[in-house]
């Protein structure tokens, strides 16, 4: 029996990390252009997984390859690790002994059902650590298209990734059982119970890192709603309306200082415009039974001089004051009056979501607001309108993105 | 009426000083607690016993009730147990299910004692309670069979209490279980917001796999609608609206999210999504299962 490590059998072992950069940003730059014959490929088989519009989908590639670039991937790595050189070899650290960053292992990564290329990060990550890397991905073969490119750039991708399509669960079966005792790490992207279900299955030696569903919500004090032009409305709309709500960065909810009518009709008529770029998607029944619910309640609620709601887009989309939990149904964007930023803090933990992300206004002078925002327990404060287009070298989910794919080899 | 408007307004059609019943929804802290308050006990204990006599125990003579369901103040469903009991002269109230712990050794002997006694009973339960019921049998053992003629109620959901377990296979494992048919084994689907239920019409034996009809009392019509509101055709899928005659103190036609099909016979309920869940990045625990 070998007695070498599975971080020493990695197919990029030897490959230097400047040229692992340099071909992901090449692939990701590919990808990046609308007519890439696979992308086109991929993007059809998106689009009948997930009923998202064209608009929509593209709209999520774009933001997603455009935002993985060699400055961004090579930020990222000197901010956590120091330098690229440390994933090579040895090297000298201020006040501490010379080490390497060694890849950690295999990396096994389990994707989301809905949120477009959720995956893609973690993996490049992962890949620039030098690890081999399992994508389960779902059955629009996105992942294992975006692979075969990185193999164009580098025939040792082939080797180092690959996907395999989502079949029948993460618990029980032989499969599974050999992908987790495979995986000296593991990435996985869902809700508590399921990511329990996962954790339970990793090695007891594995790392897990998993990212739970959170909301988004945005802030605008009374000074800034005064202020807030149709261009930030528009920004607004279109966190609310991509993905219909689907995603961590989606504006689940939107707190108001003491908004007014005119506010309301001002956000309902840049929804309607928006839409008419990202329009809803093909729903299925039974979220459109969630929505006709949203929207009844919520012109109920108005009928008895509770909140109130704006129809939008010719009656598909609804913009609803209302001082209950938000809906959650697509298109409906919850809109809650509070009197003091301080009330938020309080409604979030009553209503308990969990925050991923909160926004502010481009206009937002309030100290209280952005005090509140920064202690808000999100880890992403954005403006209005950039929600949808997370940075690369963001946290998501306020974790390091390459050191969960490390392990650090000292030398004195 | 949505059926969410309960948790927003007292729906009431008397002044609301003179409730005799108030029930609400099992809310949690996060999602607001939905009141049907009602002004007389009489006509809901009559539609409620009528629905139950001929709609579940069709003709059969029953001698007690054993019941697996939650002890919550303002439940519905348990008034409803509680009044079957007691008009139909089925003994004191015996519950198995305490703070969602089941306690089968009591449950094993009470139905050791039926058995003793020859004569049918019902056991009516939420599923999550049922599913923990057979977990338990399969990893300790114990008889739960039934005397024959008996009759099982099955109500409620899985509320993320237990395992998901399909329909068709936990009626199949109760039959089992309990030494019945699945023919004797009925879904009761009712709702906090209305005063009459539905339950299963009996399966076609040639086919028990296929998805049961519910059947509701004269007085309470289903309409499967489109989102603005029109009813639709036999046979197309869309969102269960009902119609409660015996909704006199509060709302009469009441929107759900349901989604149904309908047909000349009855109803197909089809589910719902799921309730008010932050999707995220979402990969939610069925999707791992299924």
């Amino acid at each position: 029996m070998s007695n070498t490590s599975s971080a020493d059998r990695g197919a990029l072992r030897r490959v230097p990390a400047e040229r692992i950069v340099a071909a992901i940003a090449d692939a990701a730059a590919r990808w990046a252009d609308a007519d890439f014959p696979p992308r086109v490929r991929v993007q059809a088989r998106i689009e009948k997984r997930l009923r998202y519009t064209t608009p929509v989908v593209d709209y999520a590639l774009d933001a997603l390859f455009r935002s993985i670039d060699a400055a961004s991937l090579r930020a990222v790595i000197e901010s956590e690790l120091g330098s690229l050189a440390a994933l090579d070899d040895f090297v000298a650290r201020p006040n501490r002994s010379h080490a390497h960053a060694r890849a950690v292992g295999n990396v096994l990564v389990i994707a989301s059902g809905t949120t477009i290329g959720v995956a893609i990060p973690a993996t490049i990550f992962a890949l620039c650590a030098k690890c081999d890397v399992i994508v389960k991905d779902r059955s629009d073969g996105f992942v294992a298209e975006f692979f075969e490119t990185l193999a164009q750039e580098r025939p040792e991708f082939a080797r180092a990734a690959s996907a395999v399509t989502w079949n029948a669960g993460v618990t029980p079966g032989a499969d599974n059982r050999v992908l987790f005792g495979w995986a000296q790490a593991v990435v996985a992207y869902g809700d508590d119970p399921a990511l329990a279900a996962i954790r339970a299955q990793c090695t007891p030696g594995a790392r897990f890192t998993g990212f739970g569903n959170r909301a988004t919500v945005g802030y605008l004090s009374s000074v800034a709603t005064a202020d807030i032009d149709d261009v930030e409305l528009d920004g607004i709309a279109r966190d609310a309306l991509l993905y219909d709500g689907d995603g961590c960065l989606s504006l689940h909810a939107l707190f108001v200082e003491r908004p007014d009518r005119t506010f309301l009709e001002r956000l309902g008529a840049a929804i309607t415009r928006v839409a008419i770029e990202f329009p809803l998607g093909d729903v299925t029944l039974e979220r459109r039974a969630r929505m006709a619910q949203a929207h009844d309640h919520a012109l109920f609620n108005a009928a008895i001089g509770k909140g109130a709601g704006v129809p939008a887009d010719d009656g598909r989309a609804l913009v609803h004051l209302t001082t209950e939990r938000p809906s959650l149904a697509p298109r409906v964007l919850s809109v809650i009056g509070v009197n003091h930023v301080d009330e938020v803090g309080e409604l979030l933990a009553t209503w308990k979501l969990p925050l991923e992300a909160i926004a502010l206004s481009a206009f937002e002078k309030s100290s209280d607001a952005h005090r509140f925002a920064e202690g808000s327990g999100a880890v992403r404060v954005a403006r209005f309108g950039t929600l949808q287009r997370p940075a690369l070298t963001g946290n998501h989910g306020g974790e390091q993105l390459i050191t969960p794919f490390v392990r650090w080899i000292e030398r004195a | 009426m949505p059926a969410s408007a309960f948790k927003s307004a007292e729906l009431v059609t008397f002044p609301l000083s003179q409730t005799m019943l108030h029930f609400t929804t099992s809310g949690t802290t996060a999602l607001a607690t939905g009141h049907h308050y009602l002004d007389t006990r009489a006509l809901y204990d009559a539609s409620l016993l009528a629905g139950f006599e001929r709609l579940f125990l069709d003709g059969t003579k029953i001698a007690r009730m054993l019941t697996l369901v939650p002890e919550r103040d303002g439940s519905s469903l348990r008034h409803m147990l509680l009044h079957v009991s007691a008009s139909l002269d089925l003994g004191p109230e015996r519950n198995f299910l305490h703070d969602d712990a089941l306690d089968v050794t009591g449950l094993l002997d009470a139905v050791a004692d039926a058995r003793a006694d020859g004569r049918p009973i019902v056991v009516a339960g939420t599923a999550f309670a049922f599913v923990a019921l057979l977990d338990a049998l399969a990893a300790d053992g114990g008889d739960a069979s039934l005397p024959p003629g008996s009759r099982v109620m099955e109500t409620g959901g899985f509320k993320g209490k237990s395992r998901v377990v399909p329909q068709p296979a936990l009626y199949a494992e109760l039959g089992a279980a309990f030494a019945l048919p699945t023919s004797a084994i009925v879904a009761e689907y009712g709702m906090t917001e209305l005063c009459s239920q539905y339950y299963d019409a009996a399966p076609r034996p040639a086919d028990p796999a296929r998805a049961r009809l519910k059947i509701a009392p004269p007085w309470l019509r289903p309409l499967v609608v489109d989102a603005r509101g029109n009813e639709l055709p036999h046979g197309t899928v869309g969102m269960l609206k009902h119609v409660d005659l015996a909704n006199r103190p509060s709302v009469l036609a009441i929107q759900t999210e349901d989604l149904a099909v309908a047909s000349a016979a009855g109803i197909v309920l089809l589910g719902r999504d799921a309730d008010a869940s932050l999707r995220g990045c979402s990969l939610d625990v069925e999707h791992l299962i299924r």
